[in-house]
């Protein structure tokens, strides 16, 4: 995913320039230091500058994904597809040593119950030895019949919207109640950034400050996947903090850990239920890099 | 006897006369024992086999060395793709299933069904191509934000993540796992033919 993206870092500063307008204080911040053939020492004291220069807090957020456990179900078009296929494989196919050991079973059946019984005597000693490919399918019936698999859909867990375990065909989002300001809104888990730390690891803060959860996850990279920002509303807008930037990370859910306690504030959703819960704005940004394929 | 005692005693004062003059050897039975090393048949044999047979050897040594290298110059063998050998169970005859003929309206059925269902997986492949094309666009944005915010930062999301491969993790399954379930262990021979060249 980064490899396409360096070319960026390339690109001479007037394109910069022309192509982002921001605010006067914020562009004479960014231009004088930045430069890709800086050395580290004087990038990193000028970080601090441009981050103190910048209105935008920065956070970070988690897009924890479980991937779906069981295949889904075939629509109808899948369906009748899948039996025209058998259909016409078995009509190109030749016999298997299978079907032919049936037939014969059948031939020597039919010339027993037709023929005379005197040449039945030398069969029937032959016979007591030989199996019946019949026989044989029976048993393998039979063992089959003996192995319950465990349910495909269970109603009940679905409806609990708190468990992992629910809709194992589709792969579910984490959602975490979380206080924004004033309010307590329903949204991908976030935290602060500090100081000294990339953003990934930023996001690896955030999943494991969730309460009662331990998640073992796998983030896939270290960019990431969307971005997030909303201005604070012009009460509260001061000169350092005009408003916020969630970044958001991917990560796939390795291990769900214990299950979780009924009142805790997070839920598994499914991409077609998250319109219920995300305000509309939030829902159209993080709706892009959520795949549901 | 008396008749060749006579000859001899003949004989004898002529070689004793002409051996005073002479240190040649007449008679092979009466060569002195120095002239042995000096005759001509016991000088030429010894050497003659000194030199012969080394040669003879070291020729014949040659030859297998040539052998041997024209040997191993010829190519290996190829190891045969089993897959792309049929076996000859295949090409039983008996084992041909008879085909029943298909009436008019099921082969106009499976005809439309065919294109029905290439429909429904074009649009599938499309419906794929542009999820994937907007998460592209989203992760874009995001690292142009990024950038804007700081260079450092920046810098850090761009680097590979070592850690992340191998990364392995299991597809969909028919049903879901059963917890507290004891798999009986599976027994197999393996018949696979191993070659080597």
């Amino acid at each position: 995913m980064a490899a396409p993206f360096r070319r960026m870092a390339s690109r001479p500063l007037l394109q910069l320039l022309s192509c982002f307008s921001r605010t006067a204080t914020r562009n004479t911040g960014f231009r004088q230091f930045s430069s890709t053939s800086l050395c580290r020492a004087t990038l990193q004291t000028d970080c601090v500058t441009e981050r103190a220069s910048s209105p935008w807090t920065l956070m970070a957020a988690v897009c924890l994904q479980r991937l779906p456990v069981i295949s889904a179900d075939d629509t109808p078009i899948e369906q009748q597809f899948r039996q025209l296929m058998q259909q016409m494989e078995l009509e190109k196919s030749l016999f298997s040593d299978h079907e032919i050991g049936l037939l014969e079973d059948a031939e020597r059946l039919r010339r027993k119950q037709s023929n005379s019984y005197e040449s039945d005597e030398e069969e029937d000693s032959r016979n007591q030895d030989i199996v019946l490919t019949q026989d044989l399918e029976d048993s393998w019936e039979q063992k089959l019949k003996s192995f319950e698999p465990a349910p495909r859909v269970r109603a009940d867990v679905d409806k609990d919207l708190t468990s992992v375990e629910r809709c194992l065909a589709d792969s579910l989002v984490l959602l975490a109640e979380q206080q924004v300001g004033s309010e307590k809104l329903w949204l991908l888990p976030h935290i602060q950034w500090q100081e000294g730390e990339t953003l990934r690891q930023t996001a690896e803060r955030a999943l494991a400050s969730l309460p009662a959860a331990g998640f073992k996850a796998t983030f896939l990279s270290n960019a990431p996947c969307g971005v997030y920002k909303y201005k604070l509303p012009k009460a509260v807008r001061t000169e350092s903090s005009v408003g916020t930037k969630v970044f958001f990370f991917r990560a796939i859910l390795s291990d769900s850990g214990p299950p979780a306690a009924p009142n805790s504030s997070f839920v598994w959703l499914k991409k077609s239920e998250l319109q219920q819960y995300l305000k509309p704005a939030y829902m159209t940004k993080v709706d892009r890099f959520i795949l549901d394929l | 006897m008396c008749t060749y005692m006579s000859l001899s005693r003949q004989t004898v004062p002529l070689s004793l006369l002409s051996g005073e003059h002479h240190h040649a050897v007449q008679s092979p039975w009466f060569a002195p024992v120095v002239t042995l090393k000096t005759s001509a048949p016991l000088r030429a044999e010894p050497k003659k086999k000194k030199k012969v047979d080394p040669r003879r050897e070291q020729l014949l040594r040659d030859r297998l060395k040539k052998k041997l290298r024209r040997l191993e110059k010829v190519p290996p063998e190829y190891i045969p793709i089993e897959d792309f050998i049929t076996p000859a169970k295949c090409k039983d005859e008996t084992r041909e299933r008879s085909t029943p003929s298909l009436s008019f309206e099921e082969k106009e059925g499976r005809a439309l069904l065919l294109k029905e269902w290439s429909h429904y997986k074009r649009e599938q492949h499309m419906a794929e191509v542009k999820a994937i094309e907007l998460a592209l666009e989203a992760q874009r944005e995001a690292l142009e934000e990024l950038k804007l915010e700081s260079e450092e930062l920046y810098e850090a999301a761009l680097k590979p993540d070592p850690l992340l491969f191998p990364f392995s993790h299991e597809g969909p399954v028919n049903t879901p796992p059963k917890t507290q379930y004891d798999a009986p262990d599976g027994k197999y021979n393996d018949i696979t033919r191993v070659y080597t060249q």
